[in-house]
C-alpha cells in the first residue's frame, strides 16, 4: 500500500498569504477554541502547508519575548503527515513544546494527546491499539526515566510484532540544559536503553533531520516484520524558532510486503499436495481479515488441519479445518507441517519437561517441515525472543500473509485431479473430529460449573453469553483459555491476541488500546482481565474514563500470581519441605483487592467481588450497559485460580 | 488430550475404588486440598485449569491411582512424601473429592448451548 503525500517546502517568506501561527492567534482571540474552530483551524493550517509562511513581524529569536513559530509546529506538520490519531504520554517537560503544538497548533486532533498515568501504561495502549487499528499510535516519552518505564512494554511490542512509534524527548546541548533535574534526566544516547528490541532509532539534529527520520522509522515499523521504533525529540530542536531553513516532509511510500519467491513456493506446493496428513500451523501470521480468507483458502484448498497459536486470530474458530484444540494428535501424526510465521518453531516439534529438562519428541522423525516467516529479518542477539534453532526442510523469507494467495495458487497447479478428489474426501471426517473437539470442549467446561469461586470456564461462558449478539472483541486473549475454545471467532477483529513477551502489565493498557481502536469502528472491546496485571498500573483506568473509551472489563481474580504459586510448590516439592508455604510472596490477601471500588476511585463503573457464579449474568448485564453508553465499565469477578 | 491420558492411565493403575480408601475427612481434605495449593492447578472441584494443560480429578477417581500420582507422579507434577503429606491428608483429600457432586452434563447447561 503506497499512500502519497505532499513534499512541502518551508521557506521565510509567506508566499500564499496565509500564517498559520496568526491564524490560529486569530482565532483563539475570538473566543473559537471550540470543536469546529479547531477543526476549521487545523484544516487550514493542514492546506497551509503546501506554502507555509513565517510571521515576518514577529521575532522568532531568544531573548525576545516570543518564538514565532517553534520547531515543534513542523515536527507536528510531519506526525499528521503520517495520519497518526493519538498520541499517548505521561506529560513532561522534555516535549513541552511539543505537547503545546499538539494542543494549541494541532488542535489537539490527529494526533489527539491522550493522558496516561505511566509510558508503560502509554506503550502498552500503542500496542493494543496497533493490532486492532492495524497502523501505530504515536507515544511521547521523557527521556531516560520515562524511557525505562516504558521499556517492558516496548519489549512486548517487539517480541508480538507491532508497530509503535516513539518519541522521546532528550537535550542533547549540556550547554542549554537547566541545572538539577534536567541535567539527571537528559541522556548521551536514550536508545540505548531499548534498542536491543526496536527495529530502528535516530537522534535528529536539525528539523529536516527530523522529517526524514521520522518518515523513514514510520515506513519500518510498518514493513513486516512490524516493529517499534524511536525518535529523539532534542528540546532545543522543538522549542527554537524556526531560522528560515528549506524543509520538507518527505512523502511516504510503504514498502511492500515480501512475498516468498516463486520457486520455493512451487517446492513447498509439491510437498503439501503429496502429503498425506499436512497440518498447517499458523501463529502471527496475519494481520488483517485479508490474511484469515487468504488462510481459510489455503486450508481448503488443501482439507488441512489448522492450528492457530493464539497470538492472532487467523483461521475462524468456527471452521470444520480449524483443530486448534487438537494438536497434540495433529503434529504426532503430520508428514508436512506448514509453519506461517511461528514464534517457536522448536516447540511445535518438541515438549520439554520441568524441572528435568527432559525433551519429548511431540512429531515425527521423519516429518517435513516448511517455514515461511521473516524472523531472519529480525534477529537481535541479546534477548531470546527468537527461540530455540529448529532445522527446516524447506525454509522460506517472505511475509506470510503476503505469500498465502501465491501459495493456495501453486498448490492448485500441482494437485492432480485425483489427488484434489482424495483431499475433497477429508472434508467429511475433518468435519466430525471438529464436531468432536468443541463437544469435548463444552463438556471439560462444565466440570466445576457451580463452583465458587467462579471456574474460568464458567466465567467466559457468560462473558459470552452477555455479548455474543454484538460485533465483538477480546482485546486480550490469551489470559484464559476458555474463550480461544469454545467462542465462535469469525473475523480477524474477534481476538486480539496477548501480551507478545508475557511481561505482565500489558493486559489493562493493552484492552484500552484495542478499545480506543474498536471506538471508532463501533466494535465492543471486552477484556478479562487478571489481577495481577491491573495492579502493575491501574491508572490506566483513569485513561479509559477520561477519554470515554468503552470497554467491559471483567476481571479474572485469582486473588494471586498463580503461576508463580505453581513454580513454588514444585519447588518445595522438589526440596522436601513444605509446599503449604507456597503462598508467601505469590498470593494478593490479607487484604484482598477490591477492584470494584479501584475502578470507581478512577472514575469507572465498577462492582464486585462477585464469587457466586449465579450472580455474573446480571452483573455483566449491568455494565455493559455502561459501555454500550460509551463509557468503561469495571466486573470484579472472584475466579478459580486457573 | 495429555491430561485424559494421564488419568486414564492413572485410573488403570488403580486397582482399588472408593470403598477401598482409607476412612477421611471431606471437611478437612477440602481444606488441605486449598492450603497445599493443589487447587492452582487442580481447581477446588478437580476441574482443571483454564489453559488446558491443568490435570482434571475426574469424578469416580480410583484411591490407588489418587494415591501413586501423589507419591509417584507421572509428568510435571511434584512428589509428595508421607513427612510432608500423610497417607492421613491424601485419605482426607480423596474423601474430599468423593464428596463432590458430579457436575452437570454440557448439555444441561443453557449458557454452553450457544456454542
Amino acid at each position: 500500500m503506497t499512500k502519497a503525500r505532499k513534499t512541502t517546502t518551508q521557506t521565510p517568506e509567506d508566499e500564499s498569504g496565509l500564517d498559520r501561527r496568526k491564524f490560529l492567534k486569530g482565532a483563539a482571540a475570538a473566543g473559537a477554541a471550540t470543536a469546529a474552530a479547531m477543526a476549521a483551524a487545523t484544516k487550514v493550517a493542514q492546506a497551509a502547508e503546501a506554502k507555509p509562511s513565517e510571521p515576518k513581524a514577529e521575532a522568532n529569536m531568544r531573548g525576545n519575548s516570543f518564538i514565532a513559530r517553534p520547531g515543534s509546529d513542523f515536527m507536528l506538520d510531519v506526525i499528521k503527515t503520517l495520519n497518526i490519531d493519538y498520541i499517548a504520554s505521561n506529560p513532561a517537560s522534555s516535549f513541552r513544546s511539543l505537547h503545546e503544538s499538539i494542543v494549541n497548533y494541532g488542535g489537539n486532533r490527529k494526533p489527539e494527546f491522550l493522558t496516561c498515568m505511566h509510558e508503560e501504561s502509554s506503550v502498552g495502549m500503542a500496542h493494543g491499539y496497533a493490532k486492532a487499528a492495524g497502523k501505530p499510535m504515536g507515544v511521547l516519552c521523557h527521556s531516560s526515566v520515562g524511557l525505562q518505564h516504558a521499556a517492558m512494554a516496548v519489549y512486548n511490542a517487539w517480541a508480538d510484532r507491532v508497530p509503535v512509534m516513539m518519541f522521546a524527548g532528550n537535550g542533547m546541548d549540556a550547554n542549554k540544559r537547566r541545572p538539577g533535574v534536567e541535567w539527571t534526566h537528559c541522556v548521551q544516547d536514550p536508545a540505548g536503553l531499548v534498542r536491543d528490541f526496536i527495529k530502528w532509532d535516530d537522534q535528529p539534529a536539525s528539523l529536516q533531520h527530523f522529517a526524514e527520520s521520522t518518515v523513514r522509522a514510520y515506513k519500518m515499523a510498518m514493513s513486516p516484520p512490524q516493529e517499534p521504533v524511536l525518535i529523539t525529540l532534542d528540546i532545543d530542536l522543538q522549542e527554537e524558532a524556526i531560522h528560515g531553513e528549506k524543509l520538507s516532509i518527505p512523502k511516504l511510500s510503504l514498502s511492500t510486503p515480501p512475498q516468498a519467491d516463486e520457486k520455493s513456493l512451487r517446492e513447498a506446493a509439491k510437498m503439501l499436495a503429496g502429503a498425506q496428513n499436512p497440518v498447517i500451523v499458523a501463529d502471527r501470521c496475519v494481520r488483517s481479515q485479508e490474511g484469515v480468507d487468504a488462510l481459510v483458502k489455503l486450508a481448503e484448498t488443501l482439507q488441512s488441519p489448522v492450528i492457530c497459536t493464539g497470538n492472532r486470530m487467523n483461521f475462524p474458530s468456527t471452521h470444520y479445518l480449524n483443530l486448534s484444540e487438537s494438536r497434540p494428535g495433529l503434529i504426532r501424526n503430520a508428514d508436512v507441517i506448514l509453519m506461517l510465521e511461528v514464534q517457536d518453531p522448536w516447540g511445535m516439534l518438541h515438549g520439554m519437561g520441568d524441572p528435568w529438562k527432559d525433551i519429548r519428541r511431540a512429531a515425527k522423525p521423519d516429518v517435513k517441515v516448511i517455514q515461511i516467516s521473516l524472523a531472519d529479518f529480525m534477529m537481535k542477539s541479546n534477548y531470546q525472543d527468537f527461540q530455540r534453532f529448529q532445522p527446516a526442510d524447506l525454509a522460506i523469507s517472505g511475509d506470510a500473509q503476503t505469500s498465502l494467495a501465491p501459495l493456495t495458487d501453486a498448490i492448485k497447479r500441482e494437485l492432480s485431479s485425483t489427488r484434489a478428489a482424495e483431499f475433497a474426501g477429508k472434508a467429511d471426517g475433518l468435519r466430525k473430529r471438529h464436531r468432536d473437539m468443541k463437544e469435548r470442549m463444552k463438556t471439560a467446561a462444565a466440570l466445576g460449573w457451580d463452583a465458587s469461586p467462579v471456574s474460568t470456564s464458567r466465567l467466559s461462558a457468560e462473558v459470552w453469553n452477555a455479548i455474543r449478539n454484538e460485533n465483538y472483541c477480546l482485546a486480550v486473549s490469551d489470559r484464559i483459555a476458555w474463550p480461544k475454545r469454545l467462542w465462535p471467532t469469525t473475523k480477524y477483529t474477534n481476538m486480539m491476541g496477548g501480551s507478545g513477551a508475557a511481561g505482565v502489565g500489558y493486559s489493562a493498557p493493552g484492552a484500552v488500546g484495542v478499545a480506543l481502536a474498536n471506538r471508532d469502528k463501533g466494535i465492543l472491546t471486552v477484556t478479562l482481565q487478571p489481577d495481577g496485571d491491573m495492579c502493575y498500573a491501574p491508572g490506566v483506568l483513569w485513561t479509559a474514563a477520561h477519554h470515554k473509551i468503552p470497554l467491559l472489563i471483567v476481571m479474572y481474580n485469582n486473588r494471586g500470581y498463580v503461576q508463580e504459586v505453581m513454580h513454588l510448590q514444585r519447588m518445595a516439592g522438589l526440596h522436601r519441605r513444605d509446599p503449604k508455604t507456597a503462598r508467601i510472596g505469590t498470593m494478593i490477601y490479607d487484604p484482598e483487592v477490591d477492584f470494584g471500588k479501584l475502578a470507581q476511585a478512577f472514575g469507572v463503573y465498577g462492582e464486585g467481588p462477585i464469587s457466586d457464579p449465579n450472580a455474573l449474568a446480571p452483573a455483566l448485564e449491568r455494565a455493559l450497559k455502561i459501555v454500550k453508553g460509551g463509557a468503561p465499565a469495571l466486573v470484579d469477578v472472584v475466579c478459580q485460580l486457573r | 488430550m495429555r491430561i485424559v491420558l494421564v488419568f486414564a492411565a492413572a485410573l488403570c493403575a488403580g486397582a482399588a475404588f472408593a470403598q477401598d480408601a482409607p476412612k477421611g475427612s471431606a471437611e478437612r481434605g477440602k481444606k488441605l486440598f486449598v492450603d497445599l495449593a493443589c487447587h492452582s492447578c487442580h481447581g477446588t472441584h478437580g476441574q482443571g485449569g483454564g489453559r488446558g494443560s491443568e490435570p482434571t480429578i475426574p469424578a469416580g477417581y480410583p484411591w490407588q491411582g489418587f494415591l501413586n500420582q501423589l507419591r509417584k507422579p507421572r509428568l510435571d507434577m511434584p512428589a509428595y512424601e508421607e513427612k510432608l503429606v500423610s497417607s492421613q491428608d491424601v485419605a482426607d483429600m480423596f474423601a474430599y473429592f468423593s464428596s463432590l457432586k458430579a457436575a452437570p452434563a454440557a448439555k444441561d447447561i443453557p449458557q454452553l448451548k450457544t456454542f
